[in-house]
């Protein structure tokens, strides 16, 4: 009885050792991931650096318009132009096909600056202070 | 119909000058010609057409009535072989100071209702021509009316002020908007004006620093300065060299049309 009382002391002692093992690896990992997280930051901040302005969410306005790259400001440009259109009526203005207006439009969405809504079957773009 | 926007980096270029006698010869031409003043800072146009002004385009930007309430046939008074509107800026102080108070929001309206004008003025006015005069530098105005425009007439004196602003305009404006532009070199002092074989060298110099099509070179004429905005020299005196010299820009403008 007294030898088995002594092996599973041993075995509690065991298991305390690893899981303060395992504690101490965890910490390890955990400052090298935050190193790792603080290097991620430092080059992205080089990268793209946090005084470059962003435009997104304000209104379309020329200052906007020429800070879009050049294939949305054609779209954006139209779109000032008719007011609201769908990518069709788009695309006969700018020249290019529906698909590639239709995405344009909808990042131009997805920035802010254009609205959309739902008539019957067709997706009408709108500029949302017109 | 095509739209020229008439633009410069600093004032003093003669814009305005040439802008309105560009309008009336392509109106004595026999052409349906919109001249509007877009230069809502310092608004001339009005001193030189010397109309009893109706509505402004301040009006039209506002929203107070349509582009066309706001154009005053001067064709008669004129006596052009085509027709001749002309749209005027407010040159109430009150009206220049309001318009340096518009946000955002409202300057992309005005640049909506500006390219919607185009298209009115295309199919009640039937214009061949729309030609906007506007304000020096980057200001919301001009670059609504270049953002409008089909072809971009940058008029430049040959000082480095004025040579080191149009190359930013060239390239962060122009290029951006995807707007042809061709380079007007006006006012040159006598000394400098070059003649016979120099002034194709200057030509060349110039349409390869600027990288644009060159459209002419004028000197800079005590008689015009003389006139001082008083009446329409180049239907005044067509055989002045000014008057010679617009002529040929206009065929160069043409020429550059036809690509557009």
């Amino acid at each position: 009885m007294r030898a088995v009382a002594m092996t599973k002391e041993g075995n509690s002692t065991e298991t305390v050792r690893l899981l303060q093992q395992l504690n101490k690896n965890i910490e390890i990992l955990s400052t090298k991931l935050d190193r790792i997280i603080k290097i991620q930051e430092l080059l992205t901040d080089k990268l793209s650096p946090k005084e470059k302005p962003s435009y997104e969410g304000l209104p379309l306005d020329v200052a906007t318009l020429l800070s879009l790259p050049d294939h949305l400001r054609k779209t954006a440009l139209a779109l000032s132009e008719l007011g609201e259109a769908t990518a069709t009526d788009i695309s006969r203005k700018t020249g290019r096909v529906r698909a590639a207006e239709s995405d344009y439009l909808n990042q131009l969405v997805s920035k802010g600056y254009v609205a959309k809504k739902r008539k019957g079957h067709d997706v009408y773009f709108y500029i949302e202070a017109q | 119909m095509k739209a020229i926007a008439l633009h410069s980096y600093k004032g003093g270029t003669g814009k305005t000058s040439i802008s309105a006698n560009l309008a009336a010869l392509y109106a004595d031409r026999g052409f349906s010609v919109c001249l509007l003043d877009y230069d809502f800072r310092a608004p001339s146009i009005q001193i030189l057409f010397k109309t009893k002004i109706r509505n402004t385009l301040n009006d039209f930007l506002e929203e107070k009535c349509e582009i066309t309430d706001t154009l005053h046939d001067v064709s008669d008074k004129y006596k052009v072989r085509g027709r001749l509107h002309v749209g005027f800026a407010s040159p109430s102080i009150d009206s220049m100071r309001e318009m340096m108070t518009k946000d955002r929001r409202w300057e992309m309206k005005a640049l909506h209702r500006t390219l919607s004008a185009k298209n009115k003025i295309h199919d009640e006015v039937k214009a061949d021509f729309l030609i906007f005069d506007t304000s020096p530098g980057v200001s919301y105005s001009s670059i609504n009316a270049l953002a409008s425009s089909d072809f971009v007439v940058l008029v430049t004196k040959m000082d480095e002020f004025d040579m080191a602003g149009t190359r930013e305009l060239v390239h962060g404006i122009y290029d951006s908007l995807g707007r042809k532009t061709g380079l007007l070199l006006n006012r040159i002092p006598m000394e400098q004006f070059p003649l016979g074989a120099g002034q194709k060298e200057l030509e060349e110099y110039m349409a390869k620093i600027f990288n644009l099509p060159f459209l002419g070179i004028i000197p800079c004429y005590c008689d015009i300065q003389m006139n001082g905005g008083k009446s329409l020299f180049a239907l005044e005196q067509p055989k002045h060299p000014f008057s010679q010299a617009l002529s040929e820009v206009i065929e160069r403008i043409e020429h550059h049309l036809k690509t557009v």
